[in-house]
């Protein structure tokens, strides 16, 4: 990647993340105006308050909502300082948990399910965070764009024959049509993902029957 | 007992405002200031035992006015308040003498256990 692109990255990423920690701001000033109307509701005397039940549900409705929006948000803040450092030592299990918080809504259109399944022990590389979340985002699209509706991705970093893999698979109850390599094949994000992959010093390869995109990663590059 | 004597310091008004009525409401009598300067002036008059203190502000930064707290009185107790991915502020600040930081947004009942270790904390 070149310096300049290296600095606009830089940019977004700084302006992203800057724009996280107002969002939450927002949201600790929402969990303490409604933890104040839940301490003045606990010290209000039974009876006295009217539909406290529902003030009450009300209430944990919006904590839950507020700590969906710091999680959204910490994984934003996270990913916006991707292109910080880089090579970066990277745990795949948090690379792909952070995936899928960040493409859950891409998936949730087509009723897919993104899911993950780490790996024990945690498999950590030396890698360019921004080429790899592409590449992780580039095959979701891909399978996104080839399948129907339903089912599940799943994220499985692992070790193949010590070598650093990362499986995007897709599993659905509905067989997928044969043609369904060739379609993966011809698609845009399909070259996209080959390039991504070989400035990350790796290859992609695509197994038709489960189906699953497998990215092969080098323990270590120099970008 | 008496009650515990806390600032809180943050740039953003409106939750300081309601993070000190909810620590009122559990007997707690608090300070609030918007600004480093504005904190260092309370501290200067009417010393608390503890700051609990936002890191990042305009003009004095959270760090720049722990620094000069401890310069007045190290007896003070200071928790930083940090956001995600600025941990690294939390431990520079312990290194400068805070008692200990929490992740914005706050847990009230964390914050009053650890407003209580930290009165502890003082001797």
């Amino acid at each position: 990647m070149n310096h300049l692109k290296r600095k606009e990255l830089a940019f977004f990423g700084k302006i992203t993340a800057g724009i996280t920690h107002e969002i939450k701001n927002v949201l600790a000033i929402i969990q303490e105006s409604s933890g104040l109307m839940e301490d003045i509701l606990d010290i209000t005397e039974n009876g006295t308050f009217p539909h406290k039940d529902k003030f009450i549900k009300s209430l944990n409705r919006i904590h839950g909502q507020i700590q969906r929006g710091i999680d959204i948000s910490s994984r934003l803040n996270r990913f916006a300082h991707s292109p910080d450092h880089s090579p970066a030592s990277l745990d795949l299990n948090e690379i792909t948990e952070q995936m899928i918080l960040l493409a859950s809504r891409f998936t949730r259109l087509k009723n897919v399910v993104l899911e993950s399944s780490p790996s024990d022990p945690p498999l950590i590389i030396k890698s360019d965070p921004v080429s790899l979340e592409m590449a992780l985002f580039e095959s979701i699209e891909i399978l996104l764009s080839v399948i129907g509706s339903g089912g599940r991705i799943t994220l499985s970093p692992r070790k193949i024959q010590d070598k650093f893999v990362l499986g995007i698979g897709y599993e659905n109850t509905v067989l997928l049509e044969e043609d369904f390599l060739s379609k993966i094949s011809s698609t845009e994000h399909w070259a996209s993902l080959q390039e991504i992959m070989a400035s990350l010093g790796g290859t992609v390869k695509v197994f038709g029957l489960a189906p699953e995109i497998l990215l092969y990663l080098p323990e270590s590059i120099n970008v | 007992m008496d009650r515990m004597k806390i600032l809180l310091v943050d740039d953003e008004h409106e939750f300081v405002t309601t993070l000190a009525e909810r620590l009122e409401l559990r007997n707690m009598n608090v300070s609030i200031a918007t600004d480093g300067e504005a904190a260092l002036g309370v501290v200067e008059n009417d010393p608390p035992q503890v700051v609990v203190l936002d890191v990042m502000m305009p003009g004095l930064s959270g760090l720049e006015v722990l620094e000069k707290i401890k310069g007045m009185d190290s007896k003070i107790q200071v928790i930083l308040l940090t956001g995600h991915g600025a941990t690294k502020d939390g431990i520079r600040g312990m290194q400068l003498g805070a008692f200990d930081y929490l992740i914005k947004p706050i847990d009230i009942d964390e914050l009053i256990e650890k407003l209580n270790e930290a009165v502890k904390n003082m001797g």
